[in-house]
């Protein structure tokens, strides 16, 4: 795993809130009850109203990435896994992810959001990564 | 030759200016755009003083802006603005401009693109890649778990058609093998010998499944096109290229949950809808200068644009005898991005107003009075289309 620090601004200060709880939080309208993306600003019919609510953090792999990366300061050559997850409750979110063996990723896979810390420093927020879920269906 | 173009007002290439182009230090993209525009001008046997119109657009050094008219001492421009849409610009430029002189509203209208990523002993990887600062909101969590860079989420978007189609890299290669064979033909392109599809495979991953062989070059330099009417063009330097037909597709899929991504792209609205302006259909096409910044955004391409059926591309592309300078599908005849230079959405507009021309020497077609013209921007985001033609 590895990841680069990232701080909250306004608009993200909620999902971090949640993140750091170990929740992933998701958007949902009032109006109609339709799930968006936690940076969506209103639902597809464009009602604004919209509420957080905490999402099971669960989904399946839809695409990945192997990416070698060379880390600063390191001789030792690094690969992430990025991934493309479906969320179960509807949106996609794009991620890494981590302790998973190469042959494991595919199509479809069960995967759960774990919240590791993304720096050092004090205002380094919680990020959600990926990980397989064996507990689920 | 079609009704649109009789009338005089059409909208005509009456202009090409290339800088040098690729490994060029000592520039800004500022100073190439300038250059780039000169050239053109000049190249049209006009002077600057009969330019009226002025599209500009940057790439990442991102320094190509509304400046340049005073850079160039334009006076009085009727029509000047700064467009941005990746990929698709240089298309979505030339077809302002030629809505702008069909109007009535511009007689010179100079598109430019300019550029200066790569900085002399520096990697061409670090153009495109972030740095290592901190970051903050929606955009820095997407960076902090290093779900970024266009070669990695286009990566993303190539294995969703591998997936779903069962595209195999080995297919991916043969665009690039294809495409490396007309680079041999081009004194402008920056790689010139010939590559096999081990040497496709072997060459380093970048992101997998991509090798270094799927991704387009790098490049430093300027490109500027002048745009003008069929009947002002008839009395300039250059054969004159048609503007016969254009289109945009715009998605609005970025970043959100969208079941055709990597599967099917904007250039399934927009390929059908510059052909229809232009009253053609693919059977028409002499040629296709599609935007390769993948061997993967050629191959989707193709089979947006109706070339072949959707997911079998990966067959159509590796099949002997469809692609390359023998082959019967005429496509990315001056090597590409991949293989000859990444001015954007310039690399496919600039050949194809060299074929149109007939001046592209070893690497001419005999036919080439309709040819096709792709521009893609974002990851798949921006689309744009052109139909031009002699």
């Amino acid at each position: 795993m590895h990841l680069q620090p990232v701080v909250r601004d306004s608009a993200t200060a909620a999902f971090f809130d949640g993140t750091a709880r170990g929740v992933f939080l998701l958007r949902r309208s009032v109006v109609s009850g339709e799930v968006v993306t936690p940076s969506a600003v209103q639902d597809s019919a464009g009602n604004t109203d919209l509420e957080w609510f905490e999402a099971s953090g669960r989904g399946r792999v839809v695409s990945w990435a192997f990416v070698p990366r060379r880390v600063a300061g390191s001789d030792r050559p690094l690969e992430l896994t990025i991934g493309l997850v479906q969320l179960d409750e509807g949106p996609w979110w794009w991620t890494q992810l981590v302790d998973i063996d190469r042959a494991a990723v595919a199509q479809g896979l069960r995967v759960r959001a774990v919240f590791p810390k993304s720096g050092p420093g004090e205002s380094d927020e919680y990020v959600p990564v990926f990980t397989p879920d064996e507990t689920g269906a | 030759m079609n009704q649109r173009s009789r009338a005089s007002r059409s909208p005509a290439i009456a202009g090409l200016g290339m800088t040098e182009l690729g490994r060029v230090y000592g520039k800004t993209g500022s100073q190439f755009a300038a250059e780039a525009v000169r050239l053109a001008v000049a190249d049209a046997g006009l002077r600057l003083s009969d330019v009226d119109g002025l599209l500009v657009s940057a790439g990442v050094a991102n320094d190509v802006g509304l400046g340049l008219q005073v850079d160039l001492n334009l006076r009085d421009l009727r029509l000047l603005s700064q467009m941005q849409a990746f990929g698709s610009t240089a298309g979505a430029m030339v077809q302002v401009a030629s809505m702008a002189v069909e109007a009535g509203m511009a007689e010179v209208v100079v598109c430019v693109f300019g550029d200066a990523p790569l900085q002399e002993g520096v990697g061409a990887g670090h153009a495109y890649s972030d740095g290592h600062r901190t970051h903050s909101g929606w955009a820095g969590l997407q960076r902090s778990t290093g779900a970024v860079t266009p070669n990695v989420l286009y990566s993303l978007a190539a294995r969703r058609h591998m997936l779903e189609y069962g595209t195999t890299s080995e297919q991916f290669g043969a665009i690039a093998v294809a495409q490396r064979e007309w680079a041999v033909l081009n004194p402008l392109a920056q790689m010139r010998s010939p590559i096999t599809i081990e040497d496709h495979q072997r060459s380093r991953i970048v992101s997998d499944p991509f090798h270094l062989f799927d991704c387009c070059l790098v490049s430093n330099g300027g490109i500027a096109v002048v745009v003008t009417t069929v009947e002002r063009a008839r009395d300039l330097k250059q054969p004159l290229v048609h503007i016969l037909g254009w289109a945009q597709s715009h998605p609005g899929t970025r970043l959100r949950r969208n079941d055709d991504f990597g599967l099917v792209t904007g250039a399934a609205q927009s390929g059908p809808a510059a052909m229809a302006m232009a009253g053609v259909t693919t059977d028409d096409i002499d040629i296709v200068e599609i935007y390769d910044c993948y061997t993967y955004t050629a191959l989707v391409t193709l089979e947006d644009y109706g070339f072949c059926g959707k997911g079998e591309g990966g067959e159509f592309v590796s099949t002997p005898g469809n692609l390359g300078p023998d082959g019967k599908l005429k496509m990315n005849t001056g090597g590409g991005q991949l293989s000859s230079y990444y001015m954007w959405g310039m690399t496919p507009l600039s050949e194809a107003i060299l074929q149109a021309r007939g001046h592209a020497g070893a690497r001419q077609q005999e036919r080439h009075e309709l040819i096709m013209v792709s521009g893609n921007g974002g990851i798949l985001d921006h689309h744009s289309t052109l139909i031009v033609g002699s």
